[in-house]
């Protein structure tokens, strides 16, 4: 319990942290330097305290100089094809050149939507709404807590 | 202003507002925006590149094209930058176009807004232990900090938003669009929220900011500026 409280200050930091870039770059966008400051701030404590991000918090940073990634205002995004079916969205940092490229899939999943990511974090109380996400024809191999819940659920 | 100009600052119609979940900016935003955007799409130093090459490819004789057939693949691969390019390109320092103090005011409200729903609504009927052992924790950008006691009496009075906090400094920006930068040791400094007054004595502040998330304080210490 006193764990839970614990970690909840620090991802409460994390995302005043993270709202706090966001804040700068509105007030003035070119000032990319302050935004980065807080992200960097925020990447150490999560390092520190060991704390996992979401994925759509990390794909907004920058992994080379932290900056916050903003399309038009600190990131360029383009669409970028290999072959005539898989295509790319590339994020280029402005500030230090490094760019992020994510394959444009549909079907993709998130490890954590996943079903496996759930057996994990078992002790958690609420797994429910990101289970009715998932694809209905994946079947965990091993009868596991999830999938009980949801027959019961069903039935 | 030219027409072309208003084309681009006009308002998103009303029925795309509804289909994208989109807003207009205020006036100053959207202007600040639309520099921003225009500054960074449009390559002005292409064309100097351009020039400078031309000159020195006369002079190169035995001219050979680069290998990139190892360094392509690690290029890919996000780096961080070493101490040294972090000085030489001063990726945190604040540009003087910035030092605005009310550039930072949304910045300290969302702040106040953070420290209160930190410490749970913040009444006047709160433990005052308790709010301190959370900011304790907290992250103090954006606050309004005032230096209370120092050894140095220059600092002392001096109030304005915290915009970076270092290690053994604090950045803050005053009333006045100057950026002052105060050191933590020796000095006290005053943290006002909703009529709670805590003190920092800086002194036991000395470190970076994301250290002390993780950092357990001692209970009681000898306190001596
Ligand atoms: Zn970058």
């Amino acid at each position: 319990m006193a764990l839970q409280l614990k970690d909840k200050d620090a991802y409460q930091r994390l995302n005043y942290l993270y709202q706090a870039a966001h804040c700068v770059l509105s007030q003035s966008p070119e000032n990319v330097e302050l935004a980065r400051f807080y992200c960097f701030t925020q990447r150490t404590i999560a390092r520190r305290l060991v704390l996992r991000q979401d994925p759509s918090v990390k794909r907004t940073l920058c992994k080379k100089c932290c900056s916050l990634l903003i399309p038009g205002v600190t990131a360029s995004t383009r669409q970028r094809r290999k072959n005539s079916r898989t295509r790319f969205t590339v994020v280029r940092c402005l500030s230090c050149g490094q760019s992020k490229t994510f394959l444009n899939d549909p079907d993709h999943c998130l490890w954590v939507d996943q079903p496996e990511a759930q057996l994990e974090q078992q002790k958690q109380p609420d797994p429910g709404p990101s289970i009715q996400k998932q694809p209905k024809n994946t079947k965990p191999d091993v009868s596991s807590k999830p999938s009980a819940a949801q027959s019961t659920a069903s039935t | 202003m030219p027409v072309s100009e208003a084309l681009v600052q006009a308002k998103i119609p009303q029925d795309l507002v509804k289909d994208l979940g989109v807003e207009s900016l205020s006036r100053t935003h959207a202007q600040a925006f639309a520099q921003a955007f225009l500054k960074n799409s449009i390559r002005q130093h292409r064309h100097h590149e351009m020039k400078d090459m031309l000159k020195r490819k006369a002079l190169i004789l035995g001219y050979a094209r680069p290998k990139k057939d190892k360094s392509k693949r690690n290029s890919k691969k996000a780096k961080g930058l070493n101490a040294r390019q972090k000085r030489e390109r001063k990726i945190f320092q604040i540009k003087p176009e910035h030092q605005r103090y009310e550039l930072f005011l949304p910045l300290h409200e969302l702040w106040r807004q953070y420290v209160i729903d930190l410490c749970g609504g913040l009444k006047p009927t709160s433990n005052p232990q308790l709010v301190q052992q959370k900011l304790l924790k907290a992250d103090f950008h954006g606050a309004i900090i005032t230096v209370v006691r120092s050894k140095c009496p220059s600092y002392v009075g001096t109030t304005g938003i915290l915009v970076q906090e270092f290690k053994h400094i604090f950045k803050i920006i005053t009333k006045e669009n100057k950026l002052k930068v105060i050191p933590k040791r020796n000095s006290v400094f005053a943290v006002e929220v909703n009529g709670f007054v805590s003190h920092i004595y800086g002194s036991k502040f000395e470190q970076r900011a994301s250290e002390r998330s993780a950092k357990k304080f001692k209970v009681r210490g000898t306190i001596d500026l």
